[in-house]
């Protein structure tokens, strides 16, 4: 760590773009500036069932920077890494690259294609959302690039990891994904720390656009540290035709704050919400799935199931949001929480937003402790009581994992069920 | 393997504060077919799931041993691993879980670490069950007792008692709910298990399925105790006469 300043006054912080972001073109210079000061006068977010104001966020040093270095595990297994937010390699089998596929570190993009990344970058998410989100704009120290090229279909999966060591103090990557029309990928992004002493906050953003007719299966398993205080904000804006996959596992981090929402704003656009999480401990987890619909006959269906032990908490929010317009649009969501334990708690908040009257909506929303019985059960045939719950915790989450297209995701998915059932 | 020995002692148990089960005695032994009747409420499904260790009840005083074994001591998983099986009243419905995957693991739990049952074996026994329960082959595939009729879900019950080869079973109302074809099925699976090796306790409100099973012992139950003990004799006094005519008897030196 080379830099440690004061973080609540804009004097330091435009030193600190200055010195570490003065290379980049002018426009991203000053829009680093314009969320800089963002960051600075927003106050925490407020977020109904997790209050954040106890968390110490404001504590946790966010002017770092750490040297470039690649000390991930199993580093040469993805195509791109980033480490405490830095890229630190990017590699495409030569038949993706021979089709015209680009995956590059963010950086790299700007050198390389400084028009793309101007027009595309903050162009789905918000930044304005909240401080948080402001503060990866201002101060993202790298990510990824990914460009898809027209009717290209990539079979393998592209694979990507965002690692922090243990003294990261400030994590902010950024994912930015173009698929451009008739075009199918499947990408899968991984989160992984070492446990710190100290608080970690990690800001994290991934963009995505979809053209016309393009198909993505988007993966993410977050297995965070505890001293991990995560925002993670994905968004996707989708084409005429076009579709996207959400899989996503959540099962680390003290706590959470996650979002992905998909911008169904062209004709025949649809997407699919797949989110397993798994609290234990203290933790406290925080998500919310939006689909906006915003043109007609576009479709959107959203699946949630949880389990919650020890003193866990989690709050699982889905919105359905049908714009006056999106005539014929069918937008379903589901959401079930199995609760381990007495102490720990959830929420299933299922939110139908209807300003149309031609379209189908449909929800459900459940969360309950284990049956007691069907432990005794179980146990009553000879199963551990370990054994039984997690007979139980599998049946209860095969129906949605088993449904997750790629092998090596839904793998280990259940690899991380399984670590948290004995941990 | 020897003949097991159930052995319950003066027992005493309350739910929630509430006395259920209010010195009860009995034995059963390996070999023995013994059946509890009574009227409703009188502690027949609170023994039963006693006995298997259901947290929801408190044993305040008495003993129940299994060959000795002091089985009150004893974890639910422990007493099944000690040759206990309790065929539920209720069944639990377990979503996700094939009834195949559950009884291969059940197996494997009861035989233990490096003993598991080779998958070939599995199958061929299960199929051999299930064709002589006269279940449907398609029916292991299905989720455990997940949209099951009542019977079939008793019939599940008897399955899974001849997979796992209990030492000592409790049969809690096994042909309630049943047809007169199902009840010759299921008294044909307890039949199966019958020998010096295999004792069964049978709860029960109906003398039907005790005629197929012929009972050496005939207990009736009321308020928490056995209050009259006999053969298959008295099932068929009861049938007979109903259960005012023990009631009468058993009320007169209160």
């Amino acid at each position: 760590m080379d830099t440690i300043a004061e973080t609540n006054t804009m004097a330091p912080l435009e030193q600190f773009i200055l010195d570490h972001y003065g290379q980049e073109p002018e426009w991203l210079l000053a829009r680093r500036r314009r969320y800089g000061s963002l960051y600075l006068e927003l106050p925490l977010p407020v977020r109904q069932r997790t209050p954040l104001k106890n968390r110490k966020l404001d504590r946790i040093p966010v002017l770092v920077s750490q040297p470039v270095t690649d000390i991930s595990p199993n580093s040469s297994m993805f195509n791109l890494v980033t480490v405490n937010g830095r890229s630190v390699h990017a590699t495409l089998p030569e038949s993706a690259t021979a089709q015209g596929v680009v995956l590059l570190s963010l950086r790299e993009a700007l050198r390389q294609s400084p028009e793309l990344v101007q027009e595309a970058l903050g162009s789905v998410v918000d930044d304005t959302v909240d401080k948080f989100q402001a503060l990866n704009a201002a101060l993202w120290q790298d990510g990824l690039f990914l460009y898809i090229p027209p009717r290209v279909n990539l079979t393998e999966p592209i694979t990507i990891s965002h690692y922090a060591t243990a003294d990261a103090t400030a994590v902010l990557p950024r994912t930015l994904m173009i698929l451009d029309r008739e075009s199918r990928a499947t990408v899968n992004e991984q989160y992984v720390s070492e446990a710190g002493l100290d608080k970690c906050l990690w800001s994290c953003a991934t963009e995505i656009i979809l053209h016309d007719a393009a198909v993505l299966q988007y993966g993410a398993i977050q297995q965070l540290s505890a001293s991990a205080e995560a925002f993670v904000r994905r968004a996707a804006r989708i084409g005429r035709d076009a579709r996207i996959d959400w899989n996503i596992g959540e099962f680390g981090a003290g706590m959470v704050v996650s979002e992905h929402l998909s911008v169904l704003d062209q004709p025949g656009g649809q997407t699919y919400s797949t989110t397993v999480f798994f609290g234990s401990r203290s933790q406290h987890q925080d998500y919310t799935a939006t689909a906006r619909h915003v043109a007609p006959h576009t479709a959107s269906n959203m699946t949630a199931r949880g389990v919650m032990k020890d003193s866990a908490r989690s709050v699982f929010t889905g919105v359905t949001d049908i714009k006056k317009g999106a005539v014929g649009s069918d937008g379903r969501q589901k959401e079930k929480i199995l609760m381990l334990s007495d102490t720990s708690r959830a929420d299933a908040i299922p939110s139908l937003l209807i300003e149309e009257n031609d379209v189908f909506a449909a929800h459900a929303a459940s969360a309950g402790p284990i049956d007691a019985h069907a432990v005794f059960y179980l146990m009553g045939r000879g199963l551990s009581e370990t054994e039984a719950v997690r007979l139980i915790v599998h049946g209860f989450l095969a129906p949605v994992i088993d449904t997750i297209p790629v092998g090596a995701l839904r793998d280990e998915v259940w690899a991380q069920v399984e670590r948290k059932i004995l941990e | 393997m020897s003949t097991p020995v159930l052995e319950i002692k003066d027992l005493h148990v309350e739910i929630e504060g509430k006395a259920i089960l209010k010195g009860l005695t009995l034995t059963v032994k390996g070999g023995e077919v013994h059946a509890i009747m009574g009227p409703n409420g009188t502690g027949k499904t609170s023994l039963a799931q006693t006995l298997m260790g259901h947290p929801h009840y408190t044993v305040t005083s008495g003993q129940v041993t299994l060959d000795g074994q002091d089985i009150l001591a004893m974890r639910t998983d422990q007493r099944a691993r000690a040759g206990l099986f309790l065929a539920m009243q209720y069944p639990s419905e377990i979503s996700g879980v094939t009834t195949a995957n559950f009884l291969r693991t059940a197996i494997n739990s009861l035989r233990g670490e490096g003993n598991q049952i080779p998958l070939k074996e599995f199958r061929d026994r299960l199929d051999e069950t299930m064709k002589f329960l006269e279940m449907d082959p398609k029916f292991s595939n299905r989720y455990l007792n997940e949209g099951f009729s009542g019977g079939e879900k008793k019939r599940n019950e008897i399955l899974q008692m001849l997979m796992l080869k209990p030492r000592m079973a409790v049969l809690d109302e096994i042909d309630s709910g049943l047809d007169i074809d199902a009840i010759k099925v299921v008294a044909k699976g307890v039949k199966s298990l019958n020998g010096p090796e295999f004792g069964s306790l049978v709860i029960t409100h109906y003398q039907r399925i005790l005629s197929y099973l012929k009972p050496d012992f005939v207990h009736i139950m009321m308020d928490g105790r056995v209050v009259k003990s006999g053969d298959y004799q008295l099932a068929e006094e009861l049938e007979s006469k109903g259960y005012e005519w023990v009631r009468a008897e058993f009320s007169t030196p209160l």
